[in-house]
């Protein structure tokens, strides 16, 4: 009894301890942000400012012009929402249902009368980050190189390091230009979800994928988080398709881990 | 404690006006809506010329027609069904059978009920000046058959009409 | 009590890496679809033809594969590859895709089978492939008739859809029409049903009376429509296996605009007496009818939301066509439109989320979706006129049908069944071989 008492008088005082120990570590954190550097954004912006790779640049437009045509006079639903006093709830137990179909989905599928299913063999995906390195073929040489040439472009920001994210704002772009060609939405995704996937990666100095993670990665076989899965695979497809990634020539250690954030909301609503 | 009832206080401030702009939105929005609605309904567009029109009998038109979306029977189409009371009236043992129609500008089921509130007006129209109800049946095609095939508002115009067909 | 949280707040801080790690947000990729190759299935030799009628389909992996690209392109999110440029062939990429030569042509995705024939049976498997990440992402067998191959092809275009988005897929359904031909004075309407792609048409009618909005039961085993049968306009119940039909109820007046509830037991419909439309029920088993409407002015278009508590219909009670939502008793009617022009044809989404509708404004025909409060509604598409769209059973595409101008004599007058989805961007001609009006979408045949 005392013998446990003592323990947890111990762990407890231990923590408070560490506590204490860490506090001021987290209290340093904003000391460490630098004062605004005013470097001159509007040359690192003449370098680099194609956000998006050429193709979806165009695929955007082509959608815009789409726009267009669609017709809708409604104001906005946020406005229209004051325009109605008695609302009708929508169906409380909507999810509920939702819920148990996706349960259902999830038993192995049978097909009635007509046709009778053999056999299902799906394998559970595990990934397998040896591999990744092996499959690079010889056709992104020619990638490769082409990166090269633009390292040598960029060179000159990379002393003007922005502290916060450790990638000059030139360097994010042209990694996020990168990604962003080589990422296909999956467009069926219901954009009321807040879907955020997030990789994280270990580089080598080329900009080759050694290994990526899934963050969340519990997620991809929860039931009832299909279009996460499907989000996942298209972010971890566009990563591979992508390499090498278009990293800064120099700073290795900085970068080398890198973190990638997938949120498809913003695309899919518009 | 003293900030907490201060919190408390904004808020409820806050929700009362929130509260009350959404009267004020409220408000107009039915204006708008009315006003929108006049417009459709002025729109006065009966068809008065004689082009599809067949007779009963002699001096008997066999149709009456509407303005877009009514029922409402107009003056010359009261006329044409006085004449028809009169002819049923002379002759006892015809029956007949009012049918409703629509133009191709709506969609299909709410046409349906159209057709069977405008055949029913000229109906009760028929019942007031003497003739029994048992002489007459009802039915509505909505928009499903048209006397002109034109996309044209003189064709809709003429396709909005109620038939008196003999039915024996 | 509160310490205790605060120290265990600290000592989750304290586990949180010091190190701050290079983020960076993706949050615009390409919108262009899927890039999918759909390998020929490999059909296995010795294996016999299918002959189906007058026709011989020598090479049934083929035609499967063909029906599975062109239900992924007309979905509108899938761009499969010209089978030219494939480097590998179909027996061998089924058992090792080599992914190098498919990721070559840019295919992020492959599909690949085999199909047997033997003592009557067509054994059909296929395998879609992740080509990025090299793994095999859904692989499943299916042993049918050989006869059903077409049924095979779409099921497995609901299982590639489903893996590949998300969710539930939509080929293997049907749809019911309304064939239309002759002239537009006197149209000669019949019952038709077809699957989702518009092949295996089947007339259920012949032709001799009227027949308008049939609509699917949700076993996808009945149809209720209204027929001008002996010249009284009355909801009818038809089973498609048999082909027995019955009126439903006895109404002493027109009743129409049908549909089923969502457990299939009852019927709502309109009933129109005196001049006035009131929304009733009727239970199939009992045929107990109940009045769920009590006004002066027209209701009809009644729909189920999902879960069967809630009622979408059309009334004109405000003096024009606008759309309301009340409780399955008919309580708590509540106006959702509010926007400029008139509203009809509201249908609940299977999702249960949104309302399909039809919208008239400026004399031009819009079909849209709003939110079943009525807030957010968003027009698809705009045109001469155009009505009565119903769902797909993923809730992602609607049908509807769409008429044309024509002059005195009729001349230039269609009507032609269109598909759309949410997006407004994907929209598509269903090819039927007549003209066709007034579509209702099954749902999955298999479930």
């Amino acid at each position: 009894m005392t013998r446990s008492i003592f323990l947890s008088l111990l762990f407890h005082s231990a923590m408070i301890v560490l506590t204490a120990l860490s506090l001021p570590f987290m209290k340093r954190m904003p000391i460490d942000l630098p004062p605004i550097v005013s470097v001159d954004l509007i040359q690192i912006s003449d370098i680099t400012n194609i956000p998006f790779a050429p193709k979806a640049r165009e695929v955007l437009e082509k959608i815009k012009k789409k726009k267009e045509r669609v017709v809708s006079e409604q104001a906005p639903p946020s406005k229209k929402k004051k325009e109605k006093p008695d609302r009708i709830p929508l169906p409380d137990d909507l999810n509920k249902e939702k819920k148990k179909i996706v349960k259902k989905k999830q038993n192995p599928e049978e097909i009635k009368e007509l046709i009778r299913q053999d056999s299902e063999f799906e394998k559970k995906e595990l990934f397998d980050p040896n591999q990744v390195a092996a499959l690079i073929d010889k056709s992104k040489v020619e990638q490769a190189e082409t990166s090269k040439k633009e390292k040598k472009l960029t060179q000159s920001n990379i002393k003007k390091t922005s502290f916060t994210t450790g990638l000059t704002l030139s360097e994010e772009d042209a990694l996020k230009a990168q990604i962003f060609g080589c990422w296909s939405l999956p467009l069926g995704l219901p954009y009321e979800e807040n879907l955020l996937v997030r990789i994280k990666l270990r580089l080598k100095p080329d900009g080759t994928v050694l290994r990526s993670t899934i963050l969340d990665h519990e997620r991809m076989n929860t039931p009832g988080q299909r279009f996460y899965k499907v989000l996942a695979e298209s972010a971890l497809r566009a990563v591979r398709i992508c390499q090498p990634l278009r990293v800064p020539p120099a700073g290795y250690e900085r970068w080398k881990d890198l973190q990638l954030n997938f949120n498809a909301n913003e695309m899919l609503k518009g | 404690m003293d900030y907490l009832v201060s919190i408390k206080k904004i808020l409820l401030i806050a929700f009362a006006a929130v509260a009350l702009t959404a009267c004020a939105t409220q408000k107009k929005v039915g204006k708008q809506v009315s006003a929108e609605a006049e417009a459709e309904v002025v729109k006065s567009d009966v068809y008065t010329g004689q082009e599809t029109v067949e007779y009963l009998a002699t001096g008997v038109p066999d149709r009456v027609f509407f303005a877009t979306n009514k029922s409402v029977l107009t003056t010359a189409a009261r006329d044409t069904l006085r004449k028809q009371a009169a002819w049923m009236r002379k002759n006892k043992d015809v029956t007949v059978t009012i049918e409703g129609h629509a133009d191709e500008r709506g969609t299909r089921e709410y046409n349906l009920a159209l057709g069977e509130r405008r055949a029913n007006a000229a109906k009760d129209y028929l019942l007031t000046y003497g003739v029994s109800g048992e002489r007459i049946t009802v039915i509505s095609y909505g928009k499903e058959r048209p006397v002109n095939s034109a996309s044209t508002p003189v064709a809709w115009s003429q396709n909005r009409r109620s038939v008196t067909v003999k039915a024996n | 009590m509160k310490r205790l949280f605060f120290v265990i707040f600290c000592f989750f801080l304290l586990i949180r890496p010091t190190v701050a790690l290079i983020e960076v947000d993706i949050t615009r990729g390409n919108l262009e679809p899927l890039p999918i190759a759909v390998s020929s299935l490999y059909h296995e030799q010795g294996s016999q033809e299918i002959i189906q009628g007058e026709k011989i389909i020598k090479n049934v992996g083929e035609e499967i594969s063909k029906i599975i690209e062109a239900n992924l392109k007309r979905s509108g999110l899938f761009n499969p590859l010209k089978k030219d440029s494939f480097l590998q062939s179909s027996d061998i990429a089924h058992i090792k895709p080599r992914f190098e030569d498919w990721r070559l042509i840019k295919a992020q995705a492959l599909v690949s089978g085999k199909v047997t024939i033997s003592e009557n049976r067509l054994r059909t498997e296929f395998r879609l492939w992740d080509v990025i990440a090299a793994k095999e992402m859904i692989a499943l067998a299916f042993s049918t008739t050989p006869d059903n191959w077409r049924r095979v092809a779409h099921i497995i275009s609901d299982k590639i859809y489903q893996r590949l988005t998300g969710e539930e897929g939509y080929f293997d359904t049907r749809i019911v029409y309304v064939s239309e031909t002759g002239k537009k004075t006197r149209r000669i309407k019949k019952l038709a049903v077809m699957d989702q792609d518009g092949a295996n048409v089947k007339y259920l009618t012949l032709g001799n009376e009227l027949v308008l909005t049939p609509r699917f039961s949700p076993t996808n085993q009945l149809v209720t429509y209204l027929s001008y049968f002996r010249n009284f306009p009355r909801v009818y119940l038809l089973d498609i296996e048999t082909g027995v039909q019955e009126v439903v109820g006895d109404f002493p007046g027109m009743t129409f605009a049908p549909r089923f509830s969502p457990d299939g037991k009852k019927i709502i419909m309109s009933f129109a007496k005196d001049g006035n439309s009131d929304i009733f029920t009727m239970d199939l088993a009992t045929r107990v009818v109940e009045k769920i409407t009590d006004h002066s002015s027209i209701d009809t278009s009644p729909s189920y939301s999902p879960n069967g508590k809630y009622i979408c219909f059309n009334s004109d009670r405000s003096g024009l066509q606008q759309i309301y939502v009340m409780r399955s008793d008919g309580s708590n009617v509540k106006r959702i439109t509010f926007g400029k022009g008139l509203y009809g044809t509201p249908v609940w989404s299977p999702r249960g989320d949104l309302i399909a509708f039809t919208k008239v404004h400026n004399n031009r025909f819009y079909i849209g979706v709003m939110r079943a409060d009525g807030s957010g509604e968003r027009l698809l598409t705009e045109n001469f006129y155009q009505e009565a769209p119903s769902w797909s059973p993923n809730g992602r595409v609607l049908i509807f049908y769409r008429e044309t101008r024509s002059d005195e004599e009729g001349k230039g007058f269609s009507a032609k069944l269109w598909s759309i989805d949410l997006t407004g961007y994907n929209e598509r001609l269903i090819e039927t071989e007549t003209d066709g009006s007034d579509p209702s979408w099954s749902s999955l045949l298999s479930k």
